[in-house]
């Protein structure tokens, strides 16, 4: 037989190395986890600290926490040894020391021996109680800081390992850009494990989940911060130990509303025991305001000492500081939209300080200048001679009381100097507070055209407050803040509780939000803010003062990238059409909000050109020779905003570009045809801009926003001013129960409506019947709310609003409360019974019980 | 919370309590389980078999199918069995929840133990209801029966999404992900835990606990 040698050959011991009977086995590869950044269990405090991170970085940080502790030590430890280690009869020179070598007194003799001074220490009980108590809080600030150094070294290893960020280049970075990193990221390691994709209104929801639900309050006016005195008028009191209150009773405190950082507790999500968890709210406010009452002594001494020691020197060295402003902690609530970072936030507000002092600086009194023009010559002549007297000579300085003159006088002057206003100033408080409203974007509608009143300047007094203002309300805050707890805020249980349950909606993927914070036009826009005939919310869900509408704009203008649902889609670039028509000069005559009586000029022009109509009229009515200057001096202080209408085009065609490039979105289109030339500037790639642009951008961002801020005012104004009649009649109804005091800024105008959650907008909030949207029972409810206002008779009237129960973005979200919004604006006696009947009743048949819907 | 969560709601009588609950945490647990891990030199795997078992329930008319592991079956049975226990003890008609936890280990550095990060949590809800006569609890069998069928049914569609699971880990990390101390199976790191509707609101233990977080976190 033939021996074929070929070159096939039998494989020897291919198979040696797998065990028998696995041979046909499929292998597998292990993907391994690559980073362990996947699957983050506390999404909320993740994204938290990477914003906050971005801040500060990690080395300031930590210098930061260790210094705080430090300060913290120094100050116990430093008053400790001056109540009982200083013998103030030397110092005060009572008694002599006698020294061999010279006659000179030093610190060192002053300060009492080792063992004298450790024994008085311990014979005072009350400084042994306070030495504890203070080492037991510093012991706890302690582990937070180990524990936060240890997350925080957490985060810095996800920045430069997931993010792929340097330290060096973390400062100079954008939020926009370190927000669209992590959107990348989301993609490769699913830190979110309910989406495939983050969007920038996710990351925004869950770093923001309970400041939203903050503004949100204070926007529906629940939150018991203004007051009606006796003698002081009406005012604000809201400091960061009521704050603090608010948030422990709410969301983290033990027994809150929250069941943990993401999830209300089921049973408030249902209207059933309304009542009765209201009950239990109220006596939880009760405790923790009885336990505010009991740690009183200790935080007011506390709050005493901390601020002579930060304010005294300063003071001191600088006393024009208690003179200048600062943005109020109300003030911060109530400017800030839905969805903006605490960073957005203050540097909105940096941007407006300058004017707002400038506006404030308008209205000093005439009277109180010439006082302080006198007081500071006599002032200034005493001190002067004295300091002749010392250049002369030094010896009148050890001349009892001289140098604390001569201290006392520099005060006083310094002081009265404030209430001089400058030579070159000019009486312009309309085109100012433009300037204003320009950055800070809302503002009480009767501000406008209001400006040169005191009334207005008391009430942006209260956004704006003397720093010294500022300090002594956070020194009495401890003893007020129980008293409000207990008085104020405890009555209010229901509606808080009612105002949770309506206004929470459960999103996938981000949890329990405030429903607000989506910035659906849809669910909580306002007739009167261009969200006419979209909106199909009562009164009771209508965010007040254009917050939505604002709110939407802002957040789709910082975040170009962003992809709303359809409806807003259209809204925004709507409004964004417009804006860019108008600035661009082309002709306004299709507009059809124009049609009020004002000049056939478009708004934009108004708003850039001079003083509107209306601000005219009033300044010559009232000052007749400022009125010229004013209005001059007005637009070049709006010109100051930056080169706007230049900035616009830039900005409008950059982020154009983005969309383009990035998505295409329907948007593109409005700008499209100038998007086209500005492609080159931004490099193409959408989500990894360059620092430069990034920032470039981000500051355009802002110039944009301003601009919509004011168009969107400006139309509010006009459509407004169409119900005029209406709205004087209105006002002059409730004027009659009420005394001379504005009555938009009552926070409890009568006991009759006491559960009516009153804006401070709230006469001009109710639209005339030409703005009232389709939705036949958003009428009802309207007119029932003229009625109400104009008789002050139905107490007992219950609004429900309409039936929404419609799905919000996308179909994703629920509203967690199904069926008619509750208990409002309800009677607590008369509300019961009838809520036991309309309640759906849960059936426990039901796959899914009614609080986790799941559509998507 | 950063983990799915599902919920079933069965009505039963007391006697069925015990192999409803088996029924649907044998059938989540039969789709969360793989075979056994044989890893390679070269970073790759085979996967084990895992074979099914036909159970047959005594009160309800039902037949699920699970995994044919005993350990695992002994495990799920004891819980199962406390949870029946709890529930009785509070009365004829009690409401309870017992929950079903798959989660991931995530080491951590020294001073803090291992971070348990839970990805899904299925909870089923227990109504117990008490019936009259025969009749009423024959007919409750063949209902409770077609219930459990379009449970097992909602839950394949479920876990048919393709939804996030942890990355199948390197042979140093398996026990992260998987629980292997079981000899012939090999499931997704569980716990299951129960509730009985008095305790259903916060107890002080987790309250105190969540106190010292939060305080911590702030």
């Amino acid at each position: 037989m033939a021996h074929f040698d070929t070159e096939y050959q039998r494989l020897e011991a291919s198979y040696s190395d797998s065990p028998p009977g696995e041979e046909n086995l499929l292998m597998h590869v292990p993907e391994g986890a690559k980073s362990h950044w996947h699957h983050i269990e506390n999404l909320d405090l993740f994204f938290q600290r990477i914003s906050f991170y971005m801040k500060n970085g990690f080395t300031c940080m930590l210098l930061g926490e260790i210094f705080e502790l430090v300060q913290l030590l120094f100050v116990v430890g430093f008053t400790v040894f001056l109540a009982n280690c200083v013998d103030y009869d030397i110092l005060f020179a009572n008694k002599f020391v006698n020294h061999t070598d010279s006659s000179k007194v030093t610190l060192p003799d002053a300060f009492l021996p080792v063992d004298v001074c450790s024994a008085r220490i311990r014979d005072n009980a009350f400084v042994i109680f306070v030495l504890i108590i203070s080492g037991v809080f510093w012991l706890h600030r302690l582990v937070k800081f180990l524990y936060n150094v240890c997350c925080y070294w957490e985060i810095r290893s996800f920045y430069i390992n997931a993010l792929k960020m340097t330290m060096s280049e973390l400062p100079y970075a954008t939020w926009q850009e370190v927000q669209a990193r992590i959107v990348e990221i989301q993609k490769e390691h699913q830190i979110c494990i309910h989406k495939k994709e983050l969007t920038e209104l996710d990351i925004y929801h869950r770093i923001l989940r309970f400041k939203n639900y903050m503004v949100a309050m204070v926007n529906k006016s629940l939150l018991p911060v203004r007051f009606r005195l006796p003698t002081l008028g009406e005012s604000v009191f809201y400091t960061r130990g009521l704050k603090y209150n608010f948030e422990l009773i709410f969301f983290w405190g033990p027994g809150s509303l929250f069941e943990n950082e993401w999830s209300l507790k089921p049973e408030y999500k249902r209207g059933g025991n309304r009542l009765e968890l209201a009950d239990r709210l109220a006596s939880r406010i009760l405790w923790i305001g009885i336990a505010n009452l009991l740690l009183c002594p200790v935080i007011l001494v506390w709050q005493i000492l901390y601020a002579f020691f930060s304010y005294t020197e300063v003071i001191k060295r600088e006393p024009g500081s208690l003179g200048a402003r600062c943005w109020s902690l109300y003030g911060r609530c109530y400017l800030r939209h839905f969805n903006e970072l605490d960073h957005e936030l203050m540097s909105r507000l940096s941007k407006g300080y300058k004017a707002a002092s400038k506006y404030m600086n308008c209205f000093l009194s005439p009277l109180l200048t010439v006082v302080a023009k006198n007081v500071a010559f006599f002032a200034g002549s005493l001190l002067a001679v004295l300091i002749a007297l010392t250049i002369y000579d030094e010896d009148v300085l050890s001349v009892e009381h001289v140098l604390s003159s001569i201290t006392l006088l520099g005060v006083c002057i310094t002081v009265c100097r404030s209430f001089i206003p400058d030579k070159h100033m000019v009486f312009c408080p309309e085109q100012l507070l433009r300037v204003i409203l320009a950055h800070i974007h809302y503002m009480p509608d009767h501000w406008q055209g209001n400006a040169h009143r005191y009334e207005t300047r008391d009430q942006f007094s209260q956004l704006f407050q003397y720093k010294a203002v500022f300090i002594l309300e956070e020194l009495i805050s401890p003893v007020v803040t129980p008293i409000i707890l207990i008085f104020c805020l405890r009555r209010k249980s229901l509606e808080i509780i009612d105002f949770f349950r309506n206004f929470t909606v459960e999103v996938v993927g981000v949890g329990d939000t405030c429903s607000f914070a989506q910035m659906d036009i849809r669910q909580h826009g306002h007739p009167a803010w261009m969200s006419a005939g979209k909106t199909e919310a009562s009164i009771y869900q209508q965010a007040e003062d254009g917050k939505t509408e604002l709110s939407l704009m802002h957040f789709a203008i910082t975040n170009p990238q962003w992809q709303p649902p359809q409806e807003t889609t259209q809204f925004i670039s709507q409004l964004k059409e417009r804006v860019h028509r108008e600035a661009t000069g082309a002709a306004s005559d299709t507009h059809p909000l124009s049609l009020s009586e004002s000049e056939p000029r478009s708004l934009i022009a108004n708003l850039l050109a001079g003083p509107s109509t209306l601000a005219s009229v009033h300044f010559s009515s009232s000052l007749t020779n400022h009125a010229a200057a004013g209005s001059s001096d007005g637009a070049s202080a709006l010109r100051s905003l930056s080169p706007i209408s230049s900035s616009f085009h830039l900005r409008g065609s950059l982020s154009a570009a983005n969309r383009a490039s990035g998505h295409t979105s329907t948007m593109s289109k409005a700008m499209a045809g100038s998007g086209t030339d500005a492609r080159t500037v931004s490099s193409g790639s959408s989500a990894w801009e360059g620092q430069l642009t990034s920032l470039v951008l981000s500051e355009y961002a802002s110039t944009e926003m301003s601009i919509h801020a004011l168009y969107m005012h400006e139309l509010h104004k006009q459509q407004s001013r169409g119900e005029l009649s209406r709205h004087t009649w209105h006002r002059q109804e409730s004027d009659e129960s009420s005394d001379s005091v504005p009555d938009e800024v009552r926070s409890e105008p009568n006991p009759h409506s006491r559960h009516f959650p009153r804006s401070h907008t709230f006469p001009t909030t109710v639209p005339s019947p030409s703005a009232i949207p389709t939705s036949s029972s958003a009428i009802s409810s309207t007119t029932l709310g003229q009625e109400r206002a104009s008789s002050h008779s139905s107490s007992q009237r219950r609004y429900s609003g309409p039936t929404t129960d419609s799905f919000g973005v996308g179909g994703k979200v629920v509203r967690s409360a199904r069926g008619v919004p509750m208990g409002g604006w309800a009677e607590e006696g008369q509300a019961a019974p009838r809520h036991h009947e309309t309640l759906p009743e849960e059936s426990s048949e039901d796959d899914m019980p009614p609080q986790i819907h799941k559509i998507a | 919370m950063n983990c799915r969560s599902e919920v079933l709601e069965v009505t039963v009588e007391a006697r069925q309590v015990e192999e409803a609950m088996l029924a649907l945490l044998h059938t989540i647990l039969l789709h969360r389980s793989s075979g056994k891990f044989h890893y390679k030199k070269e970073g790759t795997y085979s996967i084990g078999t895992v074979g099914t078992l036909d159970i047959d329930c005594d009160f309800i008319d039902f037949t699920f199918v699970r995994v044919s592991s005993e350990e695992l079956d002994r495990g799920i049975r004891r819980a199962v069995s406390e949870f029946k226990d709890a529930l009785s003890i509070t009365g004829s008609d009690g409401m309870g929840q017992i929950s079903l936890e798959f989660y991931q280990k995530k080491k951590s550095r020294w001073p803090f133990s291992d971070e348990c990060i839970p990805w899904e949590v299925w909870s089923i809800k227990v109504n117990v209801v008490n019936l009259a006569n025969e009749q009423e609890r024959q007919i409750c069998r063949e209902k409770v029966g077609e219930k459990l069928g379009e449970k097992v049914i909602n839950v394949v569609e479920v876990i048919n999404r393709h939804e996030y699971l942890p990355k199948m880990p390197t042979q140093s990390e398996v026990d992260n992900v998987f629980d292997t101390s079981l000899k012939d199976v090999q499931p997704y790191l569980y716990k299951i835990t129960y509730q009985i509707t008095d305790t259903l609101g916060t107890s002080v233990s987790t309250t105190m606990r969540r106190l010292i977080k939060d305080t911590l976190a702030l």
